[in-house]
C-alpha cells in the first residue's frame, strides 16, 4: 500500500482511516478526540454537543432515502448517541456543474423533511459549484449542535467486563441497499436503507442507570464499532452471531457477494453497551418502539485480550479482524 | 597420552547420549568427564591417541538411534583429569545452540517390560527410558534435566533414583523416569460425575472405566503425549454420527488408531487398508505418524468415518497408555484431535473438561503436565516417498542448518492455515509443530505462547519478525501489532524457499508453486506459479491464465463459483450454474469482490464440480481430494497451451479442459484422470523447455496442491523418464505448514543477497 498518497481505503472506516486521522489530524489538532461521535462544549454554563459530518454517498438517491435525508440522519444520530437532543444544523453543499436542478430540489426537500421530523432547524449554510468532473454530483457537509441531556454521561471509559452489547435492529441494510442501487442487479425486492433519526431509540434509554455507551454503526458497520470498543477499553467484545439480526435478503445478498453484514453500514441503528443487570430493561425499551422491534442482545464485554470474536453457533468462536479496506466505498 | 576437550551439538540431549558416552569411554578405557553444557555436550578425555580416535569414531557413527550428534570443536586440554570416567552435573552456557528432541514412541524394551507381569512397571502407562518417551512436550528449557521438565514435580522413589544414578542402567539420567509408586497416574471422570478429582477412579480402575465407556459406544477424551484425543469405537456408526454432530464436523475424515496385532503389529491395519512395505515401515517408525491409506472395500469400516472418500488415516498406538487402551478394546478406535471445531488441540486437564463439555462423555486424564501441545504427524505416500502432510508429535521441533549466518535472530509466523512458527538464529532454524488455523481466540493464544516458549527454549530473543505479505492474515496482524519491526515475504516465495532449505546443494531451481491462494506481488491471488531462481532471488516466469473469482474468499469453500468463473472467463455459458447464476454473473462482470486469481487449487475445485463433486465444501481441500479419488488409470492428456501474457509471463491456459470435463460420454474416472494427466503434461513440457535454456536446473514442487499423489507420481515418473533432476520436500510439509521455515530462509537470503 502506497504510504505517501491518499487511497480510497483511507475513507472507508477501517484501519487506514483510523491511522490517517490519528497521524495527520489528531496529531496536529490537539483538542480533537477522534473517538467521540460528538464533542462536548461549554458555553455560558450550558452543556452543548457539537458534531460535523461529510456526505459523499453514491448514488445520490437510493431506496429509503437520498444524500439529503442521510445528511440529516447521520448528523442528528451522532448527537443522539452522545446523549444530546439535536437542535440546529448547518448545511454546506458542494454541487457539481451539470447536476439536474430537479434532483437537487428533491435532495434539499429530503433534507428539509428529515430535519423537520427530527425537530431540528437549519440555521446556516453555504453553496459552492464545482466544475463538471470535479465532484460526484453533490457533496454535503453538515454541522449539528445539540443540548446535552442532563445526567447523561456516556463514554467508552464507562464500559466494564460483564456488560452486554445490544443492537437496535437488523444490520447491513443501508450498505446493501446502496450497493443494490449502485449496481442495479435487477433483483426483485423491497430492501431499503435504514436511514433514520435514532433519537427516539437513544432517548428511550438515556435515563437507564446501566447505560454505558452508544454509537451509531455507519461506515464499517457493527464490527467496526466493536473494534473501536475493544481498542479503547482493552476488553474483548464477544458477539454471538446467531443473535445478530440480519434481514434474510441482506444475508442472501451478502452471501452471494462474499461480504459480511457485520461490516456493512447502517444509518438508523444504535449499538449500546449496557450493564448486565439493565440489559433486559434496555431491550424492552427498544422493542416497545417500532424502530426497535428487532432489537437484540448480541454479545458481551469480557475481561480478555482485546479482540472482537464471533461465536458461530457451531460451538466455536471466530476472531473478527479489523476492517482493512471496506469493499464498498462512498457508502455514506 | 593426549588430553582433549570436545564439544558437540545437534540432537545430543534427551537421547541417552551421556550414558552412551560413559559406557563407550569406560569400555575403551579412557578417563574424563561428560556433561551437558547449555544445549551442547562437553566431553573431556585423556587417553592414548588410538583410544581417542576410536572413541570419536564410535560417538559419531554409533550413537543411540535418536541422537544426531554434530561435532563443534576439538581442542587440547591442558588441565588435570581425574582417573576414571564420570558424568558431571549439567551447566548453563551463554552460547545458543539447538537440540530439543521430539517425543518418541515406546521402545521395544519398554514395551516388553510393560507386558511382563514380573516387572515392577507391568502395565504402567508412563513407562519410558533414555531411548523413548516424552521430550519436547514436557521440556521447560535446556540443559535437558529432570528439573527442567514437567516431571520435576514427581520426586523419584528410592528404586527409581537408583536406576537414575546407575550408569549401567537403561534409565540412567532418563529424565522423565517414572514408576507406579512415584510417577504420574491415570484418572477417569465421567461427564455426569460430580465427585472431586481425588475421588474419581484412578490407575487401572480409570483405564477400565475408559474401556467400558468405549465399548458402550461413548465418546471419551484421552490425554496423550501432545494433547487430548477424542476416542470412540470406529465400528459403531451411531457413535460416529454423534461424534460428527458434536464436533460439528460433517465430512472431514476421522483418524483411526489400530491395536498392535500379529508378528509385525500390522495385521489389524491390513484388514482395513491397503498397505505397501514402505508404508508398513512408516507406521512402525518411532514418530508413529498418522498415515493416509486407501481403505479396503471389505474393511467393514462405516462410511461415517470418511463420508464419500476412499482414504483412511491410520496410526499405531504411540504411547504405553494407548498400547494398553487399544489392547483392551481390541478393535480400531477413532483418535481425533480433541478440540472444538477449528480450535487447537486441548492439552490441559481443566481446559479439556471445560472446552469439551458438550463433546466428551468422559475424560481419561493423567497428571503429567503437557507444556506444549503437539498434534499427530501426518504422512502420505507418493511413489516410494513419504510426503509430510503435517509435522507434529515425534517430528517437531524440526531443526535445520541454514546455508548462511543470520546477523540477528528472526521469528517467522507463517500464514493463516496450518500455521507453524519458525525461529532462525546464527545458522540454525527451528520449526514448531503444527499449530493449526489462526482464526479462533485459542489459536491466537497458542500462537503467542509458542512464540514465547520457542524463544525461551532456545534462549533466543528475536528482534525482527517475518510474516506473510497478506495484510489480513491473523499472523500478519499479530506481527503488525507486536511492536517489533516486520519483514513481509511473498507467500509463494516462502513456499519455494522452504523447499530450497531442504536441498541446499541446488544452485538454480525451477519450482512450481501450486496452491489454493496466496497474495502475489501484483495484488492478485496467485496459486499456479513457476518460479525460477533461488531463495532471495525468485523470478516468476510463468503462471496460470487468470480468472476472476466472484465472492473472493467464498470461492475457496464454494467450488461452484470456481466452475462458473472459468466458464465465463473463457466466454462460455455454464448450464449448471444454478438459480443464483444470474446474480453471480453480474457480480463477476462488474468485478465486485471478484479478485483475479491464477490458482491451480481453484482449477481442481472447478473440475470437481463439473464431474459431479460437491458445490460447497466443509473442509479445506475436500473437492480436490474427491477429484483425486475419482481418477482411475487411463486418462488422456489434453495439451494446454502456454499463452503469452503481459510483462512476458507465460500463462497456462486451462480453457481446453472445460470441454473435456463437460464431455458426459466419457466416464467420470477417465475425465478425472485426464485432468490430472493434462496438468502433469504441462509441468513436464515447461520443465523440459526451461532445462534446455538453463543448464543445471533442478525442478521443485511446492504448495499444497502437491499433496496430490496422482500429480506427484505422474510428474516424478515423467521427470525421471526425461532425465530431469528434481527434488521433493521430505521434512517440511509442502502446504502452508512449511511457510514459516521458508519465510526465514527467504528473509535471510534477501539479507545476504
Amino acid at each position: 500500500m502506497d504510504d505517501s498518497h491518499i487511497q480510497l481505503a483511507h475513507g472507508n472506516g477501517g484501519r487506514y482511516m483510523r491511522e490517517l486521522i490519528e497521524q495527520v489530524f489528531a496529531a496536529r489538532l490537539g483538542t480533537v478526540d477522534p473517538s467521540l461521535d460528538a464533542a462536548p462544549v461549554q458555553m455560558d454554563g450550558k452543556r452543548l454537543m457539537l458534531t460535523t459530518d461529510g456526505f459523499t454517498v453514491q448514488p445520490l438517491e437510493f431506496p429509503g432515502g437520498s444524500i439529503g435525508s442521510l445528511a440529516v440522519h447521520g448528523t442528528v444520530n451522532d448527537l443522539a448517541v452522545s446523549g444530546a437532543v439535536p437542535r440546529h444544523l448547518t448545511l454546506a453543499a458542494m454541487i457539481e456543474e451539470g447536476l439536474e436542478i430537479a434532483l437537487l430540489q428533491r435532495i434539499v426537500a429530503d433534507f428539509a423533511r428529515a430535519a423537520s421530523e427530527a425537530g431540528v432547524t437549519v440555521v446556516a449554510g453555504d453553496t459552492k459549484v464545482l466544475r463538471r468532473g470535479e465532484g460526484g454530483g453533490v457533496y454535503l457537509a453538515v454541522t449539528g449542535i445539540g443540548e446535552a441531556w442532563p445526567g447523561v454521561h456516556l463514554g467508552m471509559s464507562q464500559i466494564r467486563a460483564g456488560d452486554r452489547v445490544l443492537v437496535s435492529g437488523p444490520v447491513g441494510d443501508h450498505g446493501t441497499a446502496v450497493l443494490l442501487a449502485r449496481e442495479q442487479f435487477g433483483l426483485r425486492g423491497d430492501l431499503q436503507s435504514d436511514s433514520a433519526s435514532v433519537l427516539p431509540l437513544a432517548q428511550s434509554i438515556w435515563a437507564l442507570p446501566g447505560l454505558r455507551f452508544m454509537r451509531d454503526p455507519t461506515r464499517g458497520g457493527l464490527a467496526t464499532v466493536a473494534h473501536e470498543i475493544a481498542r479503547a477499553t482493552g476488553y474483548r467484545v464477544a458477539l454471538d452471531q446467531p443473535a445478530i439480526p440480519v434481514r434474510d435478503q441482506v444475508g442472501a445478498i451478502c452471501d452471494m457477494l462474499g461480504y459480511d453484514p457485520c461490516f456493512l453500514a447502517c444509518e438508523g441503528r444504535v449499538v449500546a453497551v449496557v450493564a448486565a443487570a439493565e440489559a433486559d430493561a434496555a431491550l424492552a425499551c427498544w422493542r416497545s418502539l417500532p424502530q426497535g422491534a428487532d432489537a437484540a442482545i448480541i454479545g458481551e464485554i469480557r475481561a480478555a485480550s482485546p479482540l472482537v470474536t464471533l461465536a458461530t453457533g457451531l460451538g466455536g468462536e471466530r476472531v473478527l479482524q479489523e476492517l482493512e479496506d471496506d469493499p464498498l466505498p462512498r457508502i455514506c | 597420552m593426549a588430553a582433549q576437550r570436545w564439544l558437540l551439538d545437534g540432537r545430543v540431549q534427551g537421547v541417552g547420549f551421556r550414558p552412551f558416552v560413559h559406557r563407550l569411554a569406560t569400555g575403551v578405557g579412557v578417563s574424563g568427564t561428560v556433561r551437558n553444557l547449555g544445549s551442547k555436550v562437553e566431553i573431556i578425555v585423556r587417553g592414548e591417541p588410538a583410544q581417542l580416535a576410536l572413541l570419536q569414531d564410535n560417538i559419531l557413527h554409533h550413537a543411540p538411534p535418536l541422537a544426531r550428534p554434530h561435532w563443534l570443536s576439538c581442542e587440547d586440554w591442558p588441565h588435570h583429569i581425574d582417573a576414571g570416567f564420570a558424568i558431571l552435573a549439567s551447566a548453563p552456557d551463554s552460547e545458543i545452540a539447538a537440540g530439543v528432541p521430539p517425543d518418541c514412541f515406546t521402545c521395544p524394551d519398554c514395551l516388553a517390560e510393560l507386558a511382563d507381569e514380573r516387572n515392577r512397571r507391568y502395565r504402567y502407562p508412563f513407562i519410558n527410558c533414555t531411548q523413548c518417551g516424552p521430550r519436547y512436550t514436557i521440556i521447560r528449557g535446556l540443559p535437558y534435566d529432570r528439573s527442567a521438565t514437567t516431571m520435576a514435580s514427581f520426586a523419584l522413589c528410592p528404586r527409581c533414583l537408583t536406576e537414575y544414578l546407575d550408569p549401567a542402567d537403561r534409565r540412567f539420567h532418563a529424565e522423565p523416569l517414572a514408576c507406579p509408586d512415584c510417577g504420574p497416574q491415570l484418572s477417569w471422570r465421567a461427564a455426569d460425575d460430580s465427585r472431586s478429582p481425588r475421588e474419581s477412579a484412578q490407575g487401572e480402575a480409570a483405564l477400565a472405566s475408559a474401556v467400558a465407556a468405549i465399548r458402550d459406544g461413548r465418546i471419551i477424551a484421552v490425554k496423550g503425549v501432545g494433547g487430548y484425543h477424542l476416542m470412540c469405537d470406529a465400528l459403531q456408526p451411531e457413535t460416529l454420527r454423534r461424534l460428527r454432530q458434536r464436533k460439528q464436523r460433517q465430512h472431514k475424515p476421522f483418524a483411526l488408531m489400530c491395536p498392535w496385532q500379529g508378528a509385525d503389529g500390522l495385521d489389524g491395519v491390513r484388514k482395513l487398508a491397503e498397505l505397501t512395505d514402505v508404508e508398513a515401515g512408516w507406521l512402525t517408525d518411532p514418530v508413529r505418524p498418522l498415515l493416509w491409506l486407501n481403505r479396503r472395500p471389505d474393511s467393514g469400516l462405516p462410511d461415517e468415518l470418511a463420508p464419500g472418500l476412499a482414504s483412511v488415516g491410520v496410526m499405531l498406538p504411540y504411547s504405553p497408555l494407548h498400547q494398553l487402551l487399544l489392547q483392551a478394546c481390541d478393535r480400531p478406535l477413532v483418535a481425533t484431535s480433541a478440540n472444538r471445531s477449528g480450535e487447537p488441540v486441548v492439552f490441559d486437564n481443566a481446559d479439556a473438561e471445560q472446552r469439551l463439555t458438550d463433546i466428551a462423555d468422559g475424560w481419561l486424564h493423567h497428571d503429567r503436565i503437557i507444556l506444549r501441545p503437539a498434534e499427530d504427524s501426518v504422512w502420505r505416500r507418493a511413489g516410494q516417498h513419504a510426503m509430510i502432510i503435517r509435522a507434529g508429535r515425534g517430528m517437531a521441533p524440526l531443526e535445520f542448518r541454514l546455508p548462511f549466518r543470520l546477523s540477528a535472530p528472526l521469528l517467522a509466523l507463517g500464514g493463516q492455515l496450518k500455521v507453524t512458527v519458525a525461529l532462525g538464529f546464527d545458522d540454525r532454524l527451528v520449526v514448531s509443530p503444527h499449530l493449526g488455523d489462526m482464526d479462533s481466540p485459542p489459536a491466537l493464544d497458542l500462537l503467542t505462547d509458542t512464540v514465547v516458549s520457542l524463544q525461551q527454549l532456545y534462549a533466543v530473543r528475536a528482534s525482527l519478525l517475518v510474516s506473510d505479505a497478506h495484510p489480513d492474515y491473523a499472523t500478519s496482524r499479530w506481527a503488525a501489532g507486536s511492536g517489533l519491526p516486520v519483514v513481509r515475504i511473498w507467500h509463494h516465495h516462502a513456499h519455494a524457499s522452504a523447499l530450497a532449505l531442504e536441498h541446499p546443494d541446488v544452485r538454480q531451481w525451477l519450482t512450481f508453486v501450486w496452491d489454493g491462494s496466496g497474495l502475489g506481488n501484483d495484488g492478485s491471488l496467485w496459486g499456479g506459479e513457476s518460479l525460477l531462481g533461488r531463495p532471495g532471488n525468485w523470478q516468476r516466469i510463468a503462471s496460470v491464465r487468470p480468472f476472476c473469482l466472484p465472492g473472493g474468499e467464498r470461492a475457496a469453500r464454494e467450488p461452484w463459483r470456481c466452475a462458473a468463473a472459468l466458464h465465463w472467463q473463457a466466454g462460455l455459458h455454464w448450464p449448471d450454474v444454478g438459480d443464483d447464476g444470474a446474480l453471480l454473473h453480474d457480480i463477476w462482470q462488474r468485478r465486485i469482490n471478484s479478485p483475479a486469481s491464477s490458482s491451480v487449487g481453484r482449477l481442481f475445485d472447478a473440475a470437481a464440480v463439473m464431474l459431479g463433486g460437491m458445490r460447497k465444501t466443509t473442509f479445506e481441500g475436500q473437492a480436490a481430494l474427491w477429484l483425486e479419488q475419482q481418477a482411475m488409470e487411463g486418462g488422456q492428456v489434453t495439451e494446454l497451451p502456454w499463452l503469452r501474457g503481459e510483462s512476458g509471463i507465460k500463462a497456462l491456459d486451462w480453457a481446453p479442459l472445460l470441454g473435456m470435463l463437460a464431455d458426459a460420454s466419457r466416464p467420470v474416472a477417465e475425465r478425472a484422470a485426464g485432468f490430472h494427466a493434462s496438468l502433469v503434461d504441462a509441468v513436464l513440457r515447461q520443465a523440459e523447455a526451461q532445462c534446455r535454456q538453463h543448464a543445471g536446473l533442478v525442478v521443485g514442487l511446492a504448495g499444497g496442491v502437491f499433496q496430490n499423489r496422482w500429480l506427484v507420481e505422474g510428474i516424478v515418473a515423467g521427470l525421471q523418464a526425461k532425465g530431469i533432476p528434481f527434488r521433493l520436500a521430505g521434512r517440511l510439509p509442502v502446504n502452508d505448514g512449511g511457510l514459516a521455515a521458508g519465510q526465514i530462509v527467504e528473509a535471510g537470503s534477501l539479507e545476504h543477497g
